[in-house]
Protein backbone atom coordinates (compact mmCIF):
# COMPACT_ATOMS: atom_id res chain seq x y z
CA UNK A 1 0.00 0.00 0.00
CA UNK A 2 3.12 2.08 0.69
CA UNK A 3 4.49 1.83 -2.31
CA UNK A 4 0.71 2.53 -4.48
CA UNK A 5 0.87 6.01 -2.37
CA UNK A 6 4.53 6.76 -3.15
CA UNK A 7 3.16 6.21 -6.70
CA UNK A 8 -0.22 8.41 -6.58
CA UNK A 9 1.97 11.09 -4.86
CA UNK A 10 4.43 11.18 -7.98
CA UNK A 11 1.50 11.41 -10.31
CA UNK A 12 0.05 14.24 -8.27
CA UNK A 13 0.70 16.85 -11.16
CA UNK A 14 -2.04 14.86 -13.36
CA UNK A 15 -4.73 14.59 -10.14
CA UNK A 16 -4.39 18.34 -10.12
CA UNK A 17 -4.95 18.34 -14.08
CA UNK A 18 -7.53 15.87 -13.48
CA UNK A 19 -9.05 18.04 -11.11
CA UNK A 20 -9.22 20.99 -13.14
CA UNK A 21 -10.24 19.40 -16.18
CA UNK A 22 -13.29 18.19 -14.21
CA UNK A 23 -14.56 21.59 -13.00
CA UNK A 24 -13.89 22.91 -16.51
CA UNK A 25 -16.24 20.38 -17.98
CA UNK A 26 -18.68 20.94 -15.72
CA UNK A 27 -19.53 24.81 -16.61
CA UNK A 28 -18.03 24.30 -20.50
CA UNK A 29 -21.17 25.40 -21.45
CA UNK A 30 -22.96 27.87 -19.35
CA UNK A 31 -21.97 31.51 -18.15
CA UNK A 32 -23.48 31.33 -14.60
CA UNK A 33 -21.00 28.24 -14.28
CA UNK A 34 -20.65 27.51 -9.78
CA UNK A 35 -24.22 29.35 -9.86
CA UNK A 36 -25.81 26.57 -11.26
CA UNK A 37 -24.70 24.03 -9.34
CA UNK A 38 -25.63 26.19 -6.21
CA UNK A 39 -28.97 27.16 -7.66
CA UNK A 40 -30.13 23.07 -7.58
CA UNK A 41 -29.93 22.72 -3.77
CA UNK A 42 -31.64 26.41 -2.95
CA UNK A 43 -34.32 25.79 -4.94
CA UNK A 44 -34.83 22.10 -3.67
CA UNK A 45 -34.60 23.62 0.32
CA UNK A 46 -36.92 26.29 -0.56
CA UNK A 47 -39.52 23.82 -1.84
CA UNK A 48 -39.06 21.55 1.04
CA UNK A 49 -39.28 24.44 3.03
CA UNK A 50 -42.62 25.26 1.62
CA UNK A 51 -43.78 21.51 2.07
CA UNK A 52 -42.62 20.69 5.22
CA UNK A 53 -42.95 23.81 7.63
CA UNK A 54 -46.38 24.99 5.74
CA UNK A 55 -47.79 21.91 5.06
CA UNK A 56 -46.35 18.79 7.29
CA UNK A 57 -46.24 21.44 10.31
CA UNK A 58 -42.46 21.44 10.92
CA UNK A 59 -42.69 24.70 12.71
CA UNK A 60 -38.95 25.24 13.90
CA UNK A 61 -37.77 29.18 13.40
CA UNK A 62 -35.00 29.42 10.40
CA UNK A 63 -36.19 25.69 9.63
CA UNK A 64 -34.69 26.29 6.15
CA UNK A 65 -30.83 26.64 7.42
CA UNK A 66 -31.22 23.50 8.95
CA UNK A 67 -31.93 21.59 5.81
CA UNK A 68 -29.30 23.64 4.08
CA UNK A 69 -27.03 22.53 6.87
CA UNK A 70 -27.72 18.75 6.25
CA UNK A 71 -28.32 18.78 2.71
CA UNK A 72 -25.66 20.98 1.30
CA UNK A 73 -22.96 17.83 3.01
CA UNK A 74 -25.70 14.97 1.66
CA UNK A 75 -25.92 16.43 -2.15
CA UNK A 76 -21.99 16.58 -2.44
CA UNK A 77 -21.70 13.07 -0.69
CA UNK A 78 -24.45 11.85 -3.65
CA UNK A 79 -23.01 13.72 -6.48
CA UNK A 80 -19.42 11.89 -5.16
CA UNK A 81 -20.35 8.76 -4.94
CA UNK A 82 -22.70 8.81 -8.22
CA UNK A 83 -20.46 10.87 -10.60
CA UNK A 84 -17.33 8.37 -8.91
CA UNK A 85 -19.18 5.21 -9.89
CA UNK A 86 -19.17 5.98 -13.66
CA UNK A 87 -15.33 7.51 -13.60
CA UNK A 88 -13.50 4.37 -14.31
CA UNK A 89 -15.68 3.34 -16.96
CA UNK A 90 -16.59 6.11 -18.93
CA UNK A 91 -12.24 6.15 -19.28
CA UNK A 92 -11.62 2.95 -20.32
CA UNK A 93 -10.43 3.57 -24.30
CA UNK A 94 -7.67 5.76 -22.44
CA UNK A 95 -6.84 3.26 -20.01
CA UNK A 96 -6.43 0.99 -22.60
CA UNK A 97 -3.52 3.32 -24.07
CA UNK A 98 -1.57 4.31 -21.55
CA UNK A 99 -0.59 4.05 -17.56
CA UNK A 100 -1.28 6.00 -14.76
CA UNK A 101 -2.25 5.13 -11.47
CA UNK A 102 -6.21 4.59 -11.96
CA UNK A 103 -7.31 5.60 -8.84
CA UNK A 104 -6.61 9.47 -10.01
CA UNK A 105 -9.98 8.83 -11.96
CA UNK A 106 -12.11 8.05 -8.78
CA UNK A 107 -10.64 10.43 -6.76
CA UNK A 108 -10.23 13.29 -9.01
CA UNK A 109 -14.08 13.15 -9.36
CA UNK A 110 -14.25 13.26 -5.64
CA UNK A 111 -12.16 16.22 -5.29
CA UNK A 112 -13.39 17.78 -7.90
CA UNK A 113 -17.16 17.64 -5.63
CA UNK A 114 -15.55 18.05 -2.59
CA UNK A 115 -14.16 21.71 -4.29
CA UNK A 116 -18.03 22.50 -5.25
CA UNK A 117 -19.13 21.41 -1.12
CA UNK A 118 -16.75 23.79 0.44
CA UNK A 119 -17.80 26.95 -1.90
CA UNK A 120 -21.08 25.75 -1.54
CA UNK A 121 -20.99 25.84 2.15
CA UNK A 122 -19.35 29.19 1.72
CA UNK A 123 -22.68 30.47 0.23
CA UNK A 124 -24.15 28.83 2.97
CA UNK A 125 -22.55 31.10 6.02
CA UNK A 126 -23.73 33.98 3.75
CA UNK A 127 -26.97 33.09 3.81
CA UNK A 128 -26.93 32.62 7.68
CA UNK A 129 -25.15 35.98 7.24
CA UNK A 130 -28.22 36.97 5.42
CA UNK A 131 -30.74 36.29 7.86
CA UNK A 132 -29.43 37.38 10.85
CA UNK A 133 -28.77 41.03 9.12
CA UNK A 134 -32.61 40.88 8.07
CA UNK A 135 -32.97 39.30 11.53
CA UNK A 136 -30.70 40.88 14.27
CA UNK A 137 -30.25 38.32 16.92
CA UNK A 138 -27.83 36.56 18.56
CA UNK A 139 -24.36 35.48 16.49
CA UNK A 140 -25.01 33.72 13.71
CA UNK A 141 -22.21 31.89 13.83
CA UNK A 142 -21.75 29.18 17.01
CA UNK A 143 -17.89 28.68 18.08
CA UNK A 144 -18.25 25.23 17.56
CA UNK A 145 -18.40 26.07 13.94
CA UNK A 146 -14.53 25.35 14.03
CA UNK A 147 -15.35 21.55 14.04
CA UNK A 148 -16.93 21.90 10.59
CA UNK A 149 -13.36 20.86 9.15
CA UNK A 150 -13.19 17.86 11.32
CA UNK A 151 -17.07 16.77 9.81
CA UNK A 152 -15.89 17.65 6.20
CA UNK A 153 -12.82 15.55 6.33
CA UNK A 154 -14.54 12.82 7.69
CA UNK A 155 -17.27 13.09 5.16
CA UNK A 156 -14.31 13.59 2.37
CA UNK A 157 -12.45 10.08 3.48
CA UNK A 158 -16.44 8.33 3.29
CA UNK A 159 -17.02 9.25 -0.13
CA UNK A 160 -13.45 8.36 -1.17
CA UNK A 161 -13.68 5.24 0.12
CA UNK A 162 -17.13 4.03 -1.39
CA UNK A 163 -16.31 6.38 -4.76
CA UNK A 164 -13.12 3.85 -4.97
CA UNK A 165 -15.29 0.66 -4.20
CA UNK A 166 -18.25 1.73 -6.15
CA UNK A 167 -16.08 2.71 -9.24
CA UNK A 168 -14.02 -0.77 -9.24
CA UNK A 169 -17.53 -2.52 -9.18
CA UNK A 170 -18.80 -0.89 -11.80
CA UNK A 171 -15.97 -1.20 -14.00
CA UNK A 172 -17.19 -4.95 -13.89
CA UNK A 173 -20.60 -5.15 -12.97
CA UNK A 174 -22.11 -1.74 -14.93
CA UNK A 175 -25.13 -2.00 -13.06
CA UNK A 176 -23.95 -1.34 -9.82
CA UNK A 177 -24.52 2.34 -10.52
CA UNK A 178 -28.37 1.54 -10.56
CA UNK A 179 -27.89 0.29 -7.01
CA UNK A 180 -26.00 2.61 -5.89
CA UNK A 181 -28.55 5.15 -7.31
CA UNK A 182 -31.09 3.79 -5.45
CA UNK A 183 -29.51 3.52 -2.60
CA UNK A 184 -28.37 6.98 -1.96
CA UNK A 185 -31.93 8.24 -2.88
CA UNK A 186 -33.31 5.49 -0.29
CA UNK A 187 -30.50 7.12 1.98
CA UNK A 188 -32.09 10.43 1.80
CA UNK A 189 -34.72 9.47 4.07
CA UNK A 190 -32.69 7.49 6.35
CA UNK A 191 -30.50 11.21 7.19
CA UNK A 192 -31.62 14.07 9.54
CA UNK A 193 -32.36 16.31 6.58
CA UNK A 194 -35.91 17.24 6.55
CA UNK A 195 -36.33 16.18 9.47
CA UNK A 196 -34.63 16.37 13.21
CA UNK A 197 -32.46 13.29 15.41
CA UNK A 198 -34.59 14.25 18.17
CA UNK A 199 -37.38 13.60 16.30
CA UNK A 200 -36.09 10.23 15.41
CA UNK A 201 -35.63 10.19 19.23
CA UNK A 202 -38.97 11.10 20.20
CA UNK A 203 -40.68 8.78 17.55
CA UNK A 204 -44.20 8.10 18.49
CA UNK A 205 -43.73 4.24 17.40
CA UNK A 206 -40.67 3.76 19.59
CA UNK A 207 -41.53 2.33 23.20
CA UNK A 208 -40.08 4.77 25.52
CA UNK A 209 -37.41 1.44 26.84
CA UNK A 210 -36.10 1.09 23.16
CA UNK A 211 -35.58 5.33 22.57
CA UNK A 212 -31.59 5.27 23.17
CA UNK A 213 -30.99 2.20 21.53
CA UNK A 214 -33.16 3.16 18.41
CA UNK A 215 -31.16 6.18 18.50
CA UNK A 216 -27.94 5.50 18.71
CA UNK A 217 -28.43 2.73 16.03
CA UNK A 218 -29.80 5.25 13.59
CA UNK A 219 -26.78 6.95 14.30
CA UNK A 220 -24.36 4.35 13.07
CA UNK A 221 -24.81 5.29 9.65
CA UNK A 222 -21.81 7.38 9.26
CA UNK A 223 -24.27 9.47 7.01
CA UNK A 224 -26.77 10.28 9.71
CA UNK A 225 -24.46 11.00 12.21
CA UNK A 226 -22.69 13.90 10.30
CA UNK A 227 -25.76 15.39 9.27
CA UNK A 228 -26.55 15.28 13.19
CA UNK A 229 -23.17 16.99 13.52
CA UNK A 230 -23.03 19.42 11.05
CA UNK A 231 -26.23 20.96 12.20
CA UNK A 232 -25.24 20.97 15.92
CA UNK A 233 -21.98 22.57 15.37
CA UNK A 234 -23.24 25.20 12.88
CA UNK A 235 -26.93 25.92 14.04
CA UNK A 236 -28.19 27.01 17.88
CA UNK A 237 -30.26 24.24 19.69
CA UNK A 238 -33.95 25.11 19.80
CA UNK A 239 -37.02 22.93 21.00
CA UNK A 240 -38.00 20.62 18.21
CA UNK A 241 -41.10 20.04 17.34
CA UNK A 242 -42.82 16.26 18.75
CA UNK A 243 -45.71 14.58 17.10
CA UNK A 244 -46.51 11.92 19.53
CA UNK A 245 -50.21 11.09 20.45
CA UNK A 246 -51.89 12.83 17.84
CA UNK A 247 -50.92 16.81 19.54
CA UNK A 248 -47.68 18.43 18.90
CA UNK A 249 -45.45 19.27 21.81
CA UNK A 250 -41.85 20.41 21.76
CA UNK A 251 -39.15 18.43 23.11
CA UNK A 252 -35.40 19.75 24.07
CA UNK A 253 -32.86 19.57 21.34
CA UNK A 254 -30.31 17.13 22.28
CA UNK A 255 -26.34 17.19 22.76
CA UNK A 256 -24.22 16.36 20.14
CA UNK A 257 -22.68 12.76 21.40
CA UNK A 258 -19.45 12.71 20.82
CA UNK A 259 -19.23 8.95 21.26
CA UNK A 260 -21.00 8.56 18.14
CA UNK A 261 -18.68 10.99 16.38
CA UNK A 262 -16.18 8.89 17.09
CA UNK A 263 -17.95 5.30 16.04
CA UNK A 264 -18.77 7.42 12.43
CA UNK A 265 -15.07 8.42 12.23
CA UNK A 266 -13.61 5.19 12.88
CA UNK A 267 -16.12 3.74 10.05
CA UNK A 268 -15.24 6.89 7.67
CA UNK A 269 -11.71 6.39 7.77
CA UNK A 270 -11.92 2.56 7.52
CA UNK A 271 -14.64 2.69 4.56
CA UNK A 272 -11.49 4.85 3.03
CA UNK A 273 -8.38 2.17 3.81
CA UNK A 274 -10.89 -0.56 2.54
CA UNK A 275 -11.74 1.21 -0.56
CA UNK A 276 -8.24 1.99 -1.30
CA UNK A 277 -6.85 -1.69 -0.89
CA UNK A 278 -10.13 -2.87 -2.83
CA UNK A 279 -9.26 -0.68 -5.76
CA UNK A 280 -5.74 -1.54 -6.05
CA UNK A 281 -6.72 -5.12 -5.75
CA UNK A 282 -9.20 -4.99 -8.89
CA UNK A 283 -7.17 -1.93 -10.91
CA UNK A 284 -4.84 -4.46 -13.02
CA UNK A 285 -7.91 -6.06 -14.40
CA UNK A 286 -10.10 -2.74 -15.81
CA UNK A 287 -8.68 -2.58 -18.87
CA UNK A 288 -8.91 -7.11 -19.07
CA UNK A 289 -12.48 -6.70 -18.60
CA UNK A 290 -14.34 -8.97 -20.68
CA UNK B 1 21.49 -7.45 -24.13
CA UNK B 2 22.61 -4.09 -22.34
CA UNK B 3 22.09 0.04 -22.99
CA UNK B 4 19.01 -1.43 -24.77
CA UNK B 5 16.06 0.87 -24.51
CA UNK B 6 13.31 -1.56 -24.79
CA UNK B 7 14.65 -4.98 -23.49
CA UNK B 8 11.55 -8.01 -23.48
CA UNK B 9 12.68 -11.27 -22.38
CA UNK B 10 10.34 -13.86 -22.08
CA UNK B 11 7.36 -12.26 -22.13
CA UNK B 12 3.35 -14.23 -21.91
CA UNK B 13 0.27 -12.47 -21.37
CA UNK B 14 -2.73 -14.59 -20.92
CA UNK B 15 -5.99 -13.36 -20.43
CA UNK B 16 -9.38 -14.57 -18.98
CA UNK B 17 -11.81 -15.34 -21.67
CA UNK B 18 -15.17 -15.81 -20.26
CA UNK B 19 -17.67 -16.87 -22.84
CA UNK B 20 -20.82 -15.06 -21.30
CA UNK B 21 -18.54 -12.36 -20.09
CA UNK B 22 -19.85 -10.61 -16.91
CA UNK B 23 -19.83 -6.91 -17.43
CA UNK B 24 -23.23 -7.03 -16.03
CA UNK B 25 -24.92 -8.54 -12.83
CA UNK B 26 -26.67 -10.59 -15.06
CA UNK B 27 -24.13 -11.66 -16.95
CA UNK B 28 -22.07 -12.76 -13.64
CA UNK B 29 -25.49 -14.88 -12.75
CA UNK B 30 -25.22 -16.60 -16.33
CA UNK B 31 -21.58 -17.59 -16.08
CA UNK B 32 -22.07 -18.64 -12.72
CA UNK B 33 -24.57 -21.29 -14.74
CA UNK B 34 -22.38 -22.02 -17.36
CA UNK B 35 -18.61 -21.59 -15.97
CA UNK B 36 -16.23 -21.98 -18.63
CA UNK B 37 -13.01 -20.64 -18.52
CA UNK B 38 -10.70 -20.22 -20.96
CA UNK B 39 -7.36 -18.63 -20.90
CA UNK B 40 -6.07 -16.59 -23.77
CA UNK B 41 -2.39 -16.65 -24.78
CA UNK B 42 -1.42 -13.45 -26.11
CA UNK B 43 2.11 -13.42 -25.73
CA UNK B 44 3.46 -16.27 -25.64
CA UNK B 45 7.43 -16.16 -24.74
CA UNK B 46 8.20 -12.98 -26.78
CA UNK B 47 11.60 -11.69 -26.34
CA UNK B 48 12.94 -8.78 -28.02
CA UNK B 49 15.12 -5.40 -28.12
CA UNK B 50 15.31 -2.20 -29.49
CA UNK B 51 18.35 0.12 -29.10
CA UNK B 52 18.00 3.23 -28.81
CA UNK B 53 18.08 5.69 -31.65
CA UNK B 54 16.42 2.52 -33.75
CA UNK B 55 13.16 2.45 -34.83
CA UNK B 56 11.14 -1.18 -34.98
CA UNK B 57 8.45 -2.37 -36.58
CA UNK B 58 6.14 -5.11 -35.67
CA UNK B 59 4.14 -6.75 -38.06
CA UNK B 60 1.46 -9.88 -38.42
CA UNK B 61 -1.96 -10.39 -38.69
CA UNK B 62 -5.39 -9.24 -36.77
CA UNK B 63 -4.73 -10.82 -33.30
CA UNK B 64 -1.17 -11.86 -33.53
CA UNK B 65 -0.80 -10.10 -30.12
CA UNK B 66 1.03 -6.84 -31.75
CA UNK B 67 -1.28 -4.27 -29.75
CA UNK B 68 -0.71 -6.32 -26.54
CA UNK B 69 2.52 -6.19 -26.87
CA UNK B 70 2.49 -2.31 -27.01
CA UNK B 71 -0.15 -2.71 -24.17
CA UNK B 72 2.15 -4.10 -21.52
CA UNK B 73 5.29 -1.85 -22.75
CA UNK B 74 2.68 1.03 -22.41
CA UNK B 75 2.61 -0.38 -18.64
CA UNK B 76 -1.33 -0.94 -19.66
CA UNK B 77 -1.22 -4.64 -18.81
CA UNK B 78 0.75 -6.48 -15.96
CA UNK B 79 3.02 -9.29 -17.95
CA UNK B 80 1.48 -12.78 -16.58
CA UNK B 81 5.53 -13.67 -16.76
CA UNK B 82 8.77 -12.60 -18.52
CA UNK B 83 11.06 -9.33 -17.78
CA UNK B 84 10.42 -6.25 -19.28
CA UNK B 85 12.70 -3.13 -19.01
CA UNK B 86 12.36 0.47 -20.40
CA UNK B 87 14.93 2.71 -20.07
CA UNK B 88 13.81 6.27 -20.20
CA UNK B 89 10.11 7.41 -20.40
CA UNK B 90 7.67 5.95 -22.67
CA UNK B 91 5.28 7.84 -24.67
CA UNK B 92 2.34 6.10 -26.33
CA UNK B 93 0.93 7.87 -29.44
CA UNK B 94 -2.53 8.27 -28.72
CA UNK B 95 -4.81 7.61 -30.93
CA UNK B 96 -7.34 9.59 -33.21
CA UNK B 97 -8.31 12.01 -29.71
CA UNK B 98 -7.84 9.50 -27.65
CA UNK B 99 -7.70 11.46 -23.92
CA UNK B 100 -9.25 14.59 -25.88
CA UNK B 101 -12.36 15.63 -24.08
CA UNK B 102 -15.08 17.12 -27.23
CA UNK B 103 -16.74 19.73 -25.12
CA UNK B 104 -12.21 21.23 -23.89
CA UNK B 105 -10.52 23.71 -26.10
CA UNK B 106 -7.80 22.45 -27.96
CA UNK B 107 -5.46 23.96 -25.34
CA UNK B 108 -7.05 22.61 -22.43
CA UNK B 109 -6.85 18.72 -24.29
CA UNK B 110 -3.15 19.63 -24.94
CA UNK B 111 -2.41 20.38 -21.02
CA UNK B 112 -4.06 17.61 -19.70
CA UNK B 113 -2.63 14.96 -22.41
CA UNK B 114 0.48 16.38 -21.73
CA UNK B 115 0.02 15.93 -18.09
CA UNK B 116 -1.05 12.14 -18.45
CA UNK B 117 2.04 12.02 -20.97
CA UNK B 118 4.40 12.81 -17.70
CA UNK B 119 4.98 16.38 -17.76
CA UNK B 120 4.24 18.59 -15.03
CA UNK B 121 1.78 21.19 -15.88
CA UNK B 122 4.85 23.86 -15.68
CA UNK B 123 6.68 22.42 -18.41
CA UNK B 124 3.60 21.76 -21.30
CA UNK B 125 2.89 25.17 -20.64
CA UNK B 126 6.30 26.44 -21.53
CA UNK B 127 6.23 23.77 -24.45
CA UNK B 128 2.31 25.13 -25.69
CA UNK B 129 3.61 27.81 -27.88
CA UNK B 130 5.75 25.15 -29.66
CA UNK B 131 3.32 22.26 -29.75
CA UNK B 132 0.93 25.03 -31.31
CA UNK B 133 2.67 25.52 -33.83
CA UNK B 134 4.05 22.27 -35.03
CA UNK B 135 0.46 21.33 -35.08
CA UNK B 136 -0.47 24.01 -37.24
CA UNK B 137 -3.31 24.53 -35.45
CA UNK B 138 -3.52 28.19 -35.44
CA UNK B 139 -6.24 29.71 -33.72
CA UNK B 140 -8.63 26.72 -33.90
CA UNK B 141 -6.64 26.17 -30.07
CA UNK B 142 -9.05 28.23 -28.30
CA UNK B 143 -12.46 26.28 -29.65
CA UNK B 144 -13.49 23.38 -28.64
CA UNK B 145 -11.86 20.38 -29.98
CA UNK B 146 -15.28 18.70 -30.89
CA UNK B 147 -15.34 21.66 -34.01
CA UNK B 148 -11.83 20.07 -34.80
CA UNK B 149 -11.28 17.65 -38.26
CA UNK B 150 -10.40 14.27 -37.85
CA UNK B 151 -6.77 15.89 -39.17
CA UNK B 152 -6.29 18.28 -37.02
CA UNK B 153 -7.37 15.96 -33.78
CA UNK B 154 -4.15 14.12 -34.96
CA UNK B 155 -2.06 16.61 -35.91
CA UNK B 156 -2.60 17.72 -32.49
CA UNK B 157 -2.19 14.59 -30.82
CA UNK B 158 0.84 13.70 -32.28
CA UNK B 159 2.24 17.25 -31.83
CA UNK B 160 2.06 16.86 -27.48
CA UNK B 161 3.17 13.17 -28.06
CA UNK B 162 6.53 14.05 -29.81
CA UNK B 163 6.97 16.99 -27.44
CA UNK B 164 6.89 15.57 -24.12
CA UNK B 165 10.34 14.44 -24.08
CA UNK B 166 9.93 10.39 -23.98
CA UNK B 167 12.80 8.14 -25.14
CA UNK B 168 10.70 5.52 -26.18
CA UNK B 169 7.40 5.85 -28.73
CA UNK B 170 4.81 3.18 -29.10
CA UNK B 171 2.95 4.10 -31.95
CA UNK B 172 0.06 1.67 -33.16
CA UNK B 173 -0.45 2.43 -37.01
CA UNK B 174 0.52 5.68 -37.96
CA UNK B 175 3.93 7.11 -37.92
CA UNK B 176 2.78 9.96 -39.49
CA UNK B 177 -0.59 11.63 -39.57
CA UNK B 178 -2.23 14.59 -41.82
CA UNK B 179 -1.71 15.25 -45.37
CA UNK B 180 1.72 14.59 -47.78
CA UNK B 181 2.78 18.03 -46.06
CA UNK B 182 2.33 17.05 -42.37
CA UNK B 183 3.31 13.70 -42.75
CA UNK B 184 7.00 14.91 -44.36
CA UNK B 185 7.08 16.69 -41.53
CA UNK B 186 6.31 14.05 -39.05
CA UNK B 187 8.77 12.01 -40.46
CA UNK B 188 11.34 14.63 -39.87
CA UNK B 189 10.58 14.97 -36.54
CA UNK B 190 10.89 11.32 -36.06
CA UNK B 191 14.61 11.80 -37.47
CA UNK B 192 15.43 14.12 -35.45
CA UNK B 193 14.12 11.70 -31.96
CA UNK B 194 16.00 8.95 -33.58
CA UNK B 195 19.23 10.84 -34.39
CA UNK B 196 18.87 12.33 -30.48
CA UNK B 197 18.62 8.12 -29.15
CA UNK B 198 15.13 7.67 -29.39
CA UNK B 199 13.75 4.49 -29.97
CA UNK B 200 10.59 3.76 -32.04
CA UNK B 201 8.24 0.05 -31.74
CA UNK B 202 5.79 0.85 -33.99
CA UNK B 203 2.67 -1.38 -35.10
CA UNK B 204 1.82 -1.53 -38.32
CA UNK B 205 -0.39 -3.36 -41.18
CA UNK B 206 0.73 -0.52 -44.12
CA UNK B 207 3.56 -2.51 -45.68
CA UNK B 208 4.94 0.36 -47.63
CA UNK B 209 5.55 2.60 -44.33
CA UNK B 210 7.07 -0.69 -42.82
CA UNK B 211 10.15 -0.53 -45.41
CA UNK B 212 10.27 2.79 -45.45
CA UNK B 213 10.59 3.83 -41.72
CA UNK B 214 11.56 0.80 -40.08
CA UNK B 215 15.45 -0.47 -39.58
CA UNK B 216 14.39 -4.14 -38.18
CA UNK B 217 11.17 -5.85 -38.52
CA UNK B 218 9.12 -8.59 -36.05
CA UNK B 219 6.79 -10.57 -37.41
CA UNK B 220 4.20 -12.02 -35.17
CA UNK B 221 2.02 -14.95 -35.13
CA UNK B 222 -0.19 -16.24 -32.25
CA UNK B 223 2.05 -14.37 -29.75
CA UNK B 224 5.07 -15.94 -30.96
CA UNK B 225 7.75 -13.86 -32.53
CA UNK B 226 7.95 -15.84 -35.87
CA UNK B 227 10.74 -13.57 -37.16
CA UNK B 228 13.27 -10.77 -36.18
CA UNK B 229 15.48 -9.03 -38.56
CA UNK B 230 16.45 -6.50 -41.52
CA UNK B 231 13.07 -5.03 -42.74
CA UNK B 232 13.25 -6.56 -45.92
CA UNK B 233 14.04 -10.22 -45.27
CA UNK B 234 10.88 -10.05 -42.77
CA UNK B 235 8.21 -8.22 -44.53
CA UNK B 236 9.12 -10.38 -48.05
CA UNK B 237 8.62 -13.61 -45.76
CA UNK B 238 5.23 -12.15 -44.07
CA UNK B 239 3.82 -11.32 -47.54
CA UNK B 240 4.85 -14.65 -49.39
CA UNK B 241 2.96 -16.41 -46.30
CA UNK B 242 -0.11 -14.15 -46.04
CA UNK B 243 -0.23 -14.32 -49.96
CA UNK B 244 -0.45 -10.80 -50.67
CA UNK B 245 1.00 -8.87 -53.52
CA UNK B 246 4.62 -7.95 -52.82
CA UNK B 247 6.04 -4.17 -51.74
CA UNK B 248 9.16 -4.00 -52.30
Amino acid sequence: MRAELRELWRYRELLIAFVVRELRIRYKNSVLGFFWSILNPLATVLVMTLVFKYVMGQQVPNYSAYILAAYLPFMFFQLSVLDASQSVLAQLPLLKKIYFPREILPIGSVIANFIHFVLAMLVFFVYLLAVWLMNPGDNPFRATVVYLPLLMALQLALSLGLALIVSALNTFYEDVKYLVSVGLYLLFFLCPIVYFSEQVWAAPGIDDSYRQTVYTLYHLNPIAMLMTGYRKIMLDPQPIPAFRGGEARHIESLPLDWGLIAVAAAVCIATLLYGYWFFNKKKWQFVERP
Amino acid sequence: MKNAAIHVEGLCKEFDLLHSGYASLKGMLLWWKNKRRERLRALRDVSLSVRPGECVAVVGKNGAGKSTLLGVLARVYKPTSGRVELDGRVAPLLELGAGFHPDLTGYENVFFNGVILGLTRREVAERMDSIVAFSEIGDYIDAPVRTYSSGMLLRLGFSVAVHVDASILLVDEALAVGDIEFQQKCLKRIEEFRAGGGAILFVSHDMHAVRQAADRAVWMRSGQVIMDGPTGAVIDAYEAESGTEPTG
